[in-house]
């Protein structure tokens, strides 16, 4: 199969996707888009919900839609589920700050330091593949069940991208830039955080929004698995250990999926806000 | 990423290269193996200094390990079942999971990529799911498949999937319309175009998800044992941590550090080979 490719890889295999533009016009795409996806919305709808009615699917299984949608809106009125979910919440923001504030000074330093970054890479390479769901037994163990627990993994498994993007960020500052802040008279300091650090900004900020789903995802598995915390991840194996309420397991996995949406679009729409000067250079 | 991570690769290895080959072997040797002695030594050192219960020297780490793993009869190569049986099915399930998975994102991800109506229909569903945290989607599957394997190795297959599936659709849409259109001119059948074309031109950015998705299903894996299992590695852990053994558990903790070592290995060096033509491309572009 790779004689086929060896003779045009250059044409056909772009590294960067460039989405093929239909020969439509845009706003008219935009439409078409938004309808075809309702559409599509509307058809997964019914056929869950037709299955389910039908007793195609044992409703233990899978409940109608529109009652786990019933049960999703009813839970919004409950404290408890409120709590659970705001734990959630301000575990999410702590854990990715804690992230931002030990990765990001880190990976400057070993961005700026050659002998710094050769010597911990090997360490990294060990530490690194082992699963962040792995120190659970032992963090329990040692920090018991609260929001110290969840922040450790949730930090451990998080800070891999942000060190990482900051690194290359920072290796890749241009060196002239660099030597020109140092001619004109700025300290070493006054050279890092005035040039290289708004220069590894859009990299940073990849490892950031990349991070954001990482915390968001090992809390929730933490907090499923910890048992005893309060939590999303809590609430959906609660109801699991119920029996009888699938559709408030259903309810807390559809709240669970607007909330990585949530995180998805506010750290995407940030990285544009802030960072789309980058875009033109075809950095990250 | 990669592609930074190559180019400084590339302007390390030039600066090595005006140095003399042995001391340049050298000085790679001491930068991989000092650090990771010197870390050990001065853990061990701490340890034995303030002890701790929960951070035991790794004296005691290894001696747990060794009666942990290489304990056993003669007939099994002195291999105890925590290796025969735990570690086996941990890696199993994990790469099972990693195939099945794989396939399906695969699969998905070229029709999701190359059909713009079926892209446009599935798109808000597709970014939906992938953004529920999969491992909320567990005590589902424990709801409809049970406590067993099967269930294991659909959610791990599950949470690989999006991975596969979001980055062969991004792949497969680059493709030029063109090469397809004369692929259809010369009535090329639907499965050679399939296998010849579209998957080589979309492989570099399948393997970007593969090497993501050989973590995840892991992670996967390691989380359904957490959660509920009679065996493997996950559920060792679990074990030792309610029996209070510090030793086992952080031998486990390192077994699995090394195996998500290998997997990584293993990958990028299939990665290195598959996608050998496109180095040159990648690093220049």
């Amino acid at each position: 199969m790779a004689v086929a490719t060896r003779d045009q890889p250059k044409v056909d295999a772009r590294p960067e996707p460039r989405p093929r533009r239909p020969r439509v016009a845009p706003a008219q795409t935009r439409g078409r888009r938004l309808i075809l996806g309702l559409v599509g919305m509307l058809i997964l709808v019914a056929i869950l919900e037709i299955v389910s009615r039908l007793g195609i699917v044992n409703e233990k299984f899978l409940p109608p839609f529109s009652s786990v949608v019933v049960a999703m809106v009813g839970l919004f009125g409950d404290p408890v589920f409120l709590v659970d979910v705001w734990s959630t919440i301000a575990s999410w923001f702590f854990g990715i700050t804690l992230s931002i504030c030990i990765a990001v000074p880190l990976g400057v330093a070993l961005g700026l330091s050659n002998v710094g970054y050769r010597a911990s890479r090997s360490l990294i390479e060990l530490i690194r593949p082992m699963p962040p769901v792995a120190l659970i037994p032992l963090v329990i163990l040692v920090l018991g069940q609260g929001l110290e627990m969840k922040l450790v993994i949730a930090v451990y498994a998080a800070i891999w991208p942000i060190l990482f993007n900051t690194i290359y960020g920072v290796h890749g500052t241009d060196p002239k830039a660099k030597e020109m802040g140092k001619s004109f008279g700025l300290t070493p300091f006054a050279v890092t955080r005035r040039i290289v650090v708004p220069s590894a900004g859009p990299m940073i900020a990849t490892g950031v929004r990349i991070s954001s789903s990482i915390v968001l995802i090992v809390i929730i598995t933490v907090e499923l698995i910890a048992g005893g915390t309060t939590g999303l991840g809590a609430f959906i194996g609660r109801m699991r250990g119920l029996g009888d309420q699938v559709e408030l397991v259903y309810a807390g996995i559809l709240v669970a999926g607007l909330l990585g949406l949530a995180v998805n679009l506010l750290l995407g729409w940030l990285e544009r806000r802030y960072f789309s000067w980058s875009r033109t250079r075809g950095g990250a | 990423m990669t592609v930074s991570e190559d180019t400084t690769a590339i302007v390390a290895r030039m600066r090595r290269a005006s140095e003399k080959p042995w001391r340049r072997a050298l000085v790679s040797f001491a930068y991989a193996v000092v650090p990771v002695v010197a870390f050990v030594l001065i853990w061990e050192w701490a340890a034995t200094t303030w002890p701790s219960l929960f951070f035991p020297p790794p004296s005691r780490i290894w001696d747990a390990g060794v009666e942990l793993f290489f304990s056993g009869p003669p007939e099994t190569l002195f291999l105890t079942p925590a290796v025969t049986v735990d570690i086996a099915g941990t890696v199993s399930r994990a790469l099972l999971g990693f195939a099945l998975g794989s396939i399906v994102g695969i699969i998905a991800g070229t029709v999701i990529g190359r059909s713009i109506i079926i892209r446009d229909l599935t798109s808000p569903i597709v970014e939906f799911l992938r953004s529920i945290p999969a491992t909320a989607t567990l005590p589902l599957f424990i709801i409809i498949l049970g406590g067993e394997d099967g269930m294991r190795l659909a959610f791990i297959s599950y949470t690989v999937m999006w991975f596969v599936l979001i980055n062969t659709a991004a792949g497969v849409s680059t493709i030029h319309g063109t090469v397809l259109d004369m692929c259809k001119t010369f009535r090329v059948p639907v499965l050679k175009v399939f296998f010849e074309v579209m998957l080589p031109a979309a492989l570099p950015k399948i393997f970007a998800g593969l090497r993501i998705a050989i973590t995840v299903a892991l992670l996967a894996a390691i989380v359904s044992e957490l959660m509920l299992a009679s065996n493997g590695i996950g559920y060792r852990l679990v074990i030792a941590q309610t029996q209070f053994r510090m030793g086992d558990l952080w031998a486990w903790m390192v077994v699995l550090a090394l195996v998500g070592f290998v997997f990584n290995t293993v990958m990028e060096a299939v990665e290195r080979r598959v996608l050998a033509w496109d180095r040159l491309a990648r690093v220049g572009g």
